[in-house]
C-alpha cells in the first residue's frame, strides 16, 4: 500500500461522502442511491478483494461516525460489498462491471438497512428494506456506469495502480516454503 | 472468481469482528462519541467550504422534485398578496373617509348645519376638466339646487341642479364666478372671482382696504354672499395694485378641486331627504 494510494483513498472517501451529503442526498429521498458504496464496488471490481475489504471498511467507518447511527453498521456492509466485488473482479465490459456493482451495491443496502434495523436506528425497518431493494438497483447502476469507467481510468495510473497480485503470492509462497 | 488469500481471509475476519466491536461498544455506551463528534465536525467544516460551490447546484436540485408544485405555490401566492394590496388600498381609503366625515362632522357642528355626505363621482360633463363635479346624493337626500358644498375645511362649491340621486356641483373655482368674501383679519368684504386653475382674484369693496400677503378669506356675512358664511375660501398669496388703484390679490384655494373626493352638502331648514343621513351639529343650532 503506498502513500500515494493511502491518500488517493482518503481523498476519493472525502469527496465521495461530500457529494452525497450535498447533491445526492436530496434525490436519494425518493431514490436511495450510495455514491460511496458504489464507489467501493468499483475499486474492488479493478484491484480485487484485497483493496476491496480495506477500502470498504475504511469508508464504511467514516460515514458511521460522521453519522447519528452506531459506528460500525456501514463499516460492515461495504467492507462486504468490498469482498464481493473483489471476488468478482474478471475486468468484464464497463456495462457488466457496473450491473454488479448495481446489484452488490443494492444487496448491500438491504443488510445495512437490516442491521440498522437490528441496532433500532431512527427510520430504519425491514419493510423499508424489502421496499427499497429494486429503487435502490436502478439509483446504483446509474451512478455505476459513470463511476466504474472514472475509476478503471483512475488506477490505470502508474503511481495508484495495485501491485501484481502474482507478485504478492509469489511472495507467500516464498515465506512458506 | 478470484480467491481470497489466507491473509486476505483472516483480514476480513478480524475486520469484521472489529466493525461488531464498534457496534456493541457505541450501543453499549458513549465510548466512541468523541470520534463520532471529531468525524461530524470535520464533515461539518468540508460542507461549509463547499456550500459556495455546491450549495447553488444543491438547491437547484432540492427544488427538481417540486418545481411544478412551487409554481403553483408562486401563482396561488402571487394571487394572495394582490389581495392583500387591495385590502391594504382599500383599508387606507376607508381609513381617509373615515378622517373626512370626522371633519364634515366637525363643520356641521362648527356651522350648525346639516350636511349629508356625498362623494364625488365624476369630474364634469365631458372631456378635459370642467368646472362641476357629480356627487352621488340627490333631492332623496334633501339635496336641491342653491345648496353649498363644503369639504369640511372649506368652500367647495355650490349645487347647480339636483336630481333623484345625484347632483351636479358647480366648483367655486370655477371662472367666471364670483364668491362673495370677507377678509378674517380685518372684516373687509370684497368678491372672490373664480380663475380655474389659478383659484381666486380679490377685489376689496372698499378701494382703500390694506390687503397682506397671507390673509384668509372666508365666505362673507348673509346678504352679501349666497354661500353659507364663515367657510374658508383661500389665503392671499399676492397683491397688485392697478393703475385705477383698485386692488388685486391672488388667492389660492382652501380647497383642491381636482383632489375632491368626500364632501358635504349643506341643508337649511325644511330640506328634509330619508335617503342619506345628514351630520348633526353637536350643538342643536337655530335649524337653518
Amino acid at each position: 500500500m503506498t502513500r500515494a494510494r493511502v491518500a488517493a483513498a482518503l481523498a476519493v472517501v472525502l469527496t465521495a461522502l461530500l457529494l452525497q451529503a450535498t447533491m445526492i442526498a436530496p434525490l436519494a429521498v425518493t431514490v436511495p442511491v450510495s455514491l460511496p458504496a458504489v464507489l467501493v464496488a468499483a475499486v474492488a471490481l479493478v484491484d480485487g478483494p484485497a483493496t476491496g475489504i480495506s477500502f470498504g471498511f475504511t469508508a464504511g467507518l467514516v460515514a458511521d461516525l460522521g453519522s447519528t447511527h452506531p459506528a460500525g453498521v456501514f463499516a460492515l456492509s461495504w467492507m462486504g460489498i468490498g469482498l464481493v466485488c473483489g471476488r468478482l473482479a474478471d475486468r468484464r465490459s464497463i456495462r457488466g462491471d457496473a450491473a454488479t456493482a448495481a446489484a452488490v451495491c443494492a444487496g448491500g443496502a438491504v443488510v445495512s438497512t437490516v442491521l440498522l434495523t437490528v441496532v433500532h436506528a431512527d427510520g430504519a425497518s425491514l419493510w423499508l428494506a424489502v421496499r427499497t431493494l429494486v429503487p435502490s438497483l436502478l439509483g446504483d447502476a446509474l451512478i455505476a456506469l459513470a463511476v466504474v469507467p472514472a475509476v478503471r481510468r483512475f488506477l490505470r495510473n502508474d503511481v495508484l495502480r495495485a501491485p501484481h497480485p502474482v507478485l504478492s503470492e509469489l511472495d507467500l509462497a516464498g515465506r512458506r516454503g | 472468481m478470484r480467491r481470497l488469500t489466507q491473509r486476505q481471509r483472516i483480514a476480513a475476519m478480524v475486520l469484521a469482528l472489529l466493525a461488531l466491536g464498534f457496534i456493541t461498544l457505541d450501543l453499549g455506551g458513549s465510548s466512541l462519541s468523541s470520534a463520532h463528534s471529531g468525524v461530524r465536525g470535520m464533515l461539518g467544516s468540508l460542507y461549509r467550504g463547499t456550500d459556495a460551490v455546491f450549495g447553488p447546484a444543491r438547491r437547484f436540485v432540492q427544488g427538481v422534485p417540486s418545481a411544478g408544485t412551487n409554481q403553483a405555490k408562486v401563482a396561488a401566492l402571487r394571487h394572495e398578496n394582490a389581495e392583500l394590496r387591495a385590502r391594504l388600498a382599500r383599508a387606507e381609503a376607508d381609513k381617509a373617509t373615515s378622517a373626512q366625515l370626522a371633519t364634515l362632522q366637525l363643520a356641521a357642528s362648527d356651522t350648525g348645519y346639516r350636511i349629508v355626505p356625498a362623494r364625488v363621482i365624476a369630474l364634469g360633463p365631458g372631456q378635459g376638466f370642467d368646472w362641476t363635479v357629480t356627487l352621488d346624493v340627490g333631492t332623496t337626500s334633501g339635496v336641491r339646487a342653491g345648496l353649498t358644498v363644503t369639504d369640511g375645511a372649506g368652500l367647495a362649491g355650490r349645487v347647480l341642479h339636483a336630481d333623484r340621486d345625484t347632483c351636479v356641483v358647480l366648483l367655486a373655482a370655477d371662472p367666471g364666478s364670483g364668491v362673495g368674501v370677507r377678509l378674517t383679519r380685518t372684516g373687509q368684504v370684497g368678491i372672490a372671482t373664480g380663475e380655474g386653475k389659478g383659484g381666486f382674484t380679490f377685489v376689496p369693496m372698499d378701494p382703500e382696504a390694506v390687503v397682506k400677503v397671507g390673509d384668509t378669506l372666508t365666505t362673507g356675512p348673509v346678504g352679501s354672499t349666497s354661500f353659507v358664511p364663515g367657510l374658508a375660501v383661500g389665503t392671499v398669496t399676492s397683491v397688485r395694485t392697478s393703475a385705477d388703484g383698485t386692488i388685486r390679490a391672488s388667492v389660492r384655494p382652501a380647497t383642491s378641486p381636482s383632489g375632491l373626493d368626500l364632501v358635504g352638502v349643506m341643508l337649511t331648514a325644511g330640506d328634509e331627504g330619508a335617503a342619506r343621513q345628514a351630520l348633526q351639529p353637536a350643538i342643536q343650532g337655530s335649524g337653518r
